[in-house]
């Protein structure tokens, strides 16, 4: 995993708040990942630590959890997230070439984050909203019946 | 019952049985990979697919339970083909580099096989996962063989409590991962191997002998690390042993074993292993000794030389300053036979009762307090029975997990699987807090009042068992009042624990009865060890503890032989079975036996006899495998002592600390190369099969001693009438036993060929019939009635002051072994844990200044000083540090004070005032 950018306190204070407000059960476990990943950017080590002495669940199936679930990461990722969904109903659409344009516009491959921090690009699979296929999501904006050339335009809408 | 049919079969099972067990136990076999009898059924792998009469599609056998009138089956085409299917799919994910010689143990070929399939063709052909990613010195782990059965996953989390293992990511992208993607140390791997034990297909592997060859043979022994008395397969190839593995019919541990019961064996080959008698030059050339100090160079000889001239050194110090100038210890790592031998050529052949052993250092406090109380001084229940039975488990002054690692797993798995409930009493938050309900946190050296402010709480609240009290003990009162003066407030002051958690304790201990207490070196190793061990006892016989399942006093002894040694009278005032020297009868008995006239004196402790060398009362030493120049309090004392011995002789496997100081080195063997009984701290005695022959001219440690005796014998001086069992012209080990079981009443039924045919047995044993005792003090306490003892606290010898602030405190740690003679000779147990590290705590380290360039400590007491690095931690409060005797640069015996407990002359290790400042 990489290197927490956020000082271990300042992250075992908001995992305290976020447990706090969302319960200490094991079916607040994805709840509280989710909240840590909108607020820290990501679950870093030491979040999972904090987490796994407050839910008494063992660090090991909390990363299993976090590593699960592709709304959820374990990597530090940029200020914003592009998914684009590799689900076939997209694909058939057109979704390959939209595809091959966000790679080029970002210069990223999936996976990857900008090394200006700007920019995490990764896959998905279903979102569930085929009928406006090919979609992208970026942090929590659809884009749907996207083209290749509407590529930059959506792109230069995030600073 | 519910009955069932299975391939046409009528077949009966119990309601909570599956499919999957009630066919294993009609000897009908299922094909299995992700399942295992020890771990939760998981159904991951489908291959134990069955067709159930009016089920829709196929059924896991493996989670499916048993309903009556069910009918199964478990082979035919179809189940065939699908498992075919089933195992193509692994295959082909799977990718085998062909390095390991472990064909056999392969589960997935062998099914694979099974079904007409050749693995080698269909699996991948590339790899996916670099092979050995991990740095673990002890597991090797190659993903692409993993299919993801999750029985390491379970392993961890089930047997060892760990949770190390777990998958990562999913779908095809899934793979087994350690913790959060790091290290399995990092992860806080303890290494103990369960995982490659479970493992069906080598993906997990035992990374010392990864290219060994495959065994040749395997040979069942017993562990000889600690108490716990695990058994496993020697593995042996060109008389080496190649690797261990577990046996599932293992009494105390199945397929469980520690990092050093299954790692923890190449010391056995290693180079420095003693291959030939030594003896000093100036004794071959007849010369006077060097000076006290050196002894001179030591010479190879042949045993006719050295074992004469032990002969002769010993009997003529016998004869001149009478037999009880010379001092006999035994050692609690080698077998019953052995120390039977050594106890007999103490009291027959030199007369003297000054045998001993490191009993005195660990257990004696023990051994003392619970035969004054309750008539026998050994663990009263097993481990599998508080397993599955106690409601409550008390463990004070153990740190199971760490000293007997399969117990400590035993007691996370009941917290795991039937919720036990827990509660830590130690100075030092250990692992095993993690599954503790409560943590009574007391200062060091104040048990007593830890103990008797909850006897004291539970008279206020009227929770003594009465019927209890009244129908099995006596002397009740005298504890009553005593512990009158330990109200929850002076408790709290004394021990630092919170009144209110006083009251927890005793709430949990009492509304989840049955409780079983655990205790170890933390209880007895101090000035106060006996009368800690009576408040233990009081505690159980108030709470009615005993003779029942899931309850008693469970001291967990520390050598894997120390319970044995004690048991044949290694000891100062008891012949074997604990028959007191100072009794006419038993005095009479032996006497007879062994044909002499035998003294009734109480003989000197290992802390005495060695400190007896200045006094001029000692004057000969003869040690089998012990190493008091690292393992007794005050070592530069010690050594001086030993400086001054006129004549020692020392039988050990490796030059150790101790032999510095000897004048004659009597080569002996090592665990897998010899044949004999151990005795757990269960009080199962169990065998150890040789497996590998002696290296070099090395000789049965058995042999040496009768030889010597026998010499001795021969020298003349002291007369001895042929009987029954006078003679030393043993021709087996087994026919040692055969005397034991002669003149030991508790051994009487314990023979090596009852052994030998599969029967576990735990004294008592009286009779060839006699199944053993797991339970002692049923209906009825060894000694009659359980005796209430009032313990009365004192403080210990050595409080902090001004000029030695901080309390240190001394125990060992999970990789390495007492003095480490074995486990500094394990490279892979030195990679984990190459040096000595003492425990300072955070704040501590913030006062002393100790950071990334200042990491050492030198910690200065009254009688020494040692550097060492600094282990910053908050297993350790403040004001405490935490220091291990197995490194000789910076024992922390140089530090620890000789202070003894009056009555079983145990030293305070304890408890020492030291002086800490931060080196660079």
């Amino acid at each position: 995993m990489a290197e927490n950018k956020y000082a271990k306190d300042e992250t075992i204070r908001l995992v305290n708040e976020i447990v706090a407000s969302t319960g200490t059960t094991r079916s607040d476990l994805i709840p509280i990942l989710q909240k840590v990943t909108n607020n820290l950017g990501y679950i870093s080590q030491d979040a999972i630590q904090q987490i796994s002495a407050l839910l008494k669940i063992p660090t090991r199936e909390i990363a299993s959890v976090a590593t699960f679930y592709r709304m959820l990461s374990t990597q530090p990722r940029g200020r914003h997230v592009v998914q684009f969904c590799e689900s076939a109903p997209c694909h058939i659409v057109g979704g390959r070439e939209v595809y091959a344009a966000l790679k080029s516009a970002l210069q990223l491959e999936p996976g990857q984050t900008s090394a200006d921090n700007k920019w995490t690009f990764i896959t998905t699979s279903c979102l569930g909203i085929c009928g406006v296929g090919p979609v992208i999501l970026i942090d929590t904006d659809i884009h749907g019946n996207v083209t290749p050339d509407q590529v930059p335009g959506i792109l230069a809408k995030y600073a | 019952m519910v009955n069932l049919k299975i391939n046409g079969r009528d077949v009966q099972a119990q309601p909570e049985w599956t499919v999957l067990k009630a066919a294993q136990n009609a000897g009908i076999t299922i094909p299995t990979l992700c399942n295992h009898k020890d771990l939760s059924p998981t159904g991951a792998c489908r291959m134990c697919l069955v067709q159930v009469k009016g089920a829709r599609g196929l059924t896991t056998s493996c989670t499916t339970p048993v309903a009556e009138g069910m009918e199964v089956v478990t082979e035919n085409e179809e189940l065939a083909k699908s498992r075919r299917s089933v195992l193509k799919l692994l295959l082909s994910v799977y990718h085998d580099a062909g390095y390991a010689n472990n064909e056999a143990d392969n589960e997935l070929y062998r099914w694979a096989r099974f079904y007409d399939l050749d693995p080698k063709k269909l699996m991948s052909p590339t790899p996916r996962y670099p092979i050995d990613q991990d740095p673990n010195p002890f597991v090797f782990v190659d993903l692409n063989k993993c299919i993801l059965c999750t029985r390491c996953v379970r392993a961890c989390a089930e047997v060892q409590g760990r949770f190390v293992w777990g998958i990562s990511e999913r779908g095809f992208e899934s793979h087994l991962a350690a913790g959060m993607d790091q290290t399995m140390l990092e992860a806080r791997c303890e290494s103990c191997g369960a995982c490659v034990a479970y493992c069906p297909t080598g993906a997990l592997a035992l990374k010392p002998s990864v290219y060994a060859p495959a065994a040749e043979k395997k040979v069942t022994t017993t562990c000889n690390y600690c108490g716990v008395g695990c058994q496993f397969d020697l593995n042996v190839a060109d008389n080496q042993v190649v690797r261990v593995t577990s046996n599932p019919d293992a009494p105390a541990n199945g397929m469980h074993l520690c990092v050093k019961g299954r790692f923890g064996y190449s010391y056995v080959h290693h180079q420095d292993r003693l291959t030939k008698p030594l003896v000093r030059e100036y004794l071959l050339k007849g010369e006077a000794r060097p000076s006290k100090k050196d002894r001179g160079p030591w010479v190879e000889t042949d045993w006719d030389t050295a074992l004469n001239l032990v002969a002769e050194k010993l009997a003529k110090t016998r004869d001149t300053y009478g037999p009880d100038s010379v001092g006999v210890l035994s050692s609690a790592k080698c077998t019953n036979e052995e120390n039977y031998l050594m106890n007999k050529f103490a009291r027959q052949v030199i007369g003297t009762n000054n045998i001993d052993h490191c009993a005195r250092l660990c257990h004696a406090s023990t051994v003392a307090g619970l035969a004054t109380a309750l008539g026998s001084g050994a663990m009263t229940n097993s481990m599998k029975d508080i397993a599955e039975n106690a409601n409550s488990i008390m463990v004070i002054g153990s740190n199971t997990t760490e000293q007997h690692p399969v117990f400590g797993s035993k007691i996370r798995q009941a917290v795991l699987r039937r919720g036990v409930k827990l509660i830590v009493a130690d100075p030092r938050q250990i692992d095993l807090c993690e599954f503790a309900v409560l943590h009574l946190q007391q200062k060091p050296g104040t048990d007593i009042p830890l103990i008797n402010g909850l006897m004291n709480i539970i008279l206020e609240k009227g929770y003594v068992n009465t019927a209890f009290v009244e129908e099995r003990t006596e002397n009740f009162e005298a504890v009553v009042e005593n512990v009158k003066l330990y109200p929850p407030e002076k408790v709290s002051k004394i021990t630092g624990v919170p009144v209110e958690q006083l009251y927890q304790a005793v709430e949990i201990i009492v509304k989840n009865a049955p409780m079983a207490v655990f205790w170890a070196m933390g209880i007895t190793q101090h000035t106060v060890g006996v009368h800690n061990v009576f408040a233990l006892a009081d505690l159980q016989m108030m709470l009615g503890n005993f003779g029942i399942p899931g309850g008693g006093v469970n001291p967990l002894r520390g050598q894997n032989n120390v319970q044995g040694a004690c048991d044949m009278g290694c000891l100062v005032n008891v012949y074997p079975g604990y028959q007191a020297v100072t009794a006419e009868a038993s005095q009479r008995k032996f006497e007879e036996a062994w044909g002499t006239s035998l003294s009734n004196k109480v003989g000197k402790t290992v802390t005495e006899i060695i400190p007896g060398v200045l006094e001029g009362t000692t004057k000969a030493l003869y040690i089998l495998g012990e190493n008091p120049a690292m393992t007794d309090p005050d070592t530069n004392h010690i050594r001086h002592c030993l400086e001054e011995l006129e004549f020692f002789a020392l039988q050990d496997i490796f030059p150790t600390e101790s032999s510095a100081y000897a004048d004659v080195l009597l080569p002996g063997v090592s665990f897998v190369e010899k044949t004999g009984t151990y005795t757990s701290t269960e009080r199962r005695v169990q065998m150890l099969h040789q497996a590998v022959t002696p290296r070099g001219e090395a000789r049965q440690d058995w042999e040496i001693i009768s030889d010597l005796a026998r010499r001795i014998i021969n020298l003349g001086g002291r007369r001895i009438y042929p009987t029954p069992w006078s003679g030393w012209n043993y021709s087996s080990p087994a026919e040692i036993m055969t005397e034991i079981a002669a003149l030991t009443p508790s051994y009487g039924g314990i023979s090596h060929q009852r052994l030998d045919a599969g029967e576990s047995l735990c004294w008592p044993c009286p009779t060839p019939d006699h199944p053993g005792t797991p339970i002692l003090h049923i209906g009825k306490f060894t000694r009659g009635k359980g005796n209430f003892i009032p313990a009365i606290h004192l403080d210990p010898a050595e409080l902090p002051d001004e000029e030695y602030p901080m309390m240190l405190t001394t125990g060992r740690v999970i990789y390495h072994w007492h003095s480490g003679e074995q486990t500094r000779r394990v490279k892979e147990l030195m990679e984990v844990y190459g040096e000595a590290l003492i425990e300072v705590s955070p704040a501590d380290a913030h006062k002393l200044g100790l950071n990334k360039e200042v990491n050492k400590v030198r910690v200065t007491s009254r009688r020494g000083s040692i550097t060492a690095g600094a282990w910053v931690t908050d297993r350790v409060p403040e004001g405490l540090i935490y220091g291990n005797f197995h490194f000789p640069e910076n024992n922390i015996n140089y530090l620890t004070k000789a202070a003894l407990d009056p009555i079983a002359k145990i030293p305070e290790f304890k408890v020492t005032a030291v002086k800490v400042e931060a080196v660079a």
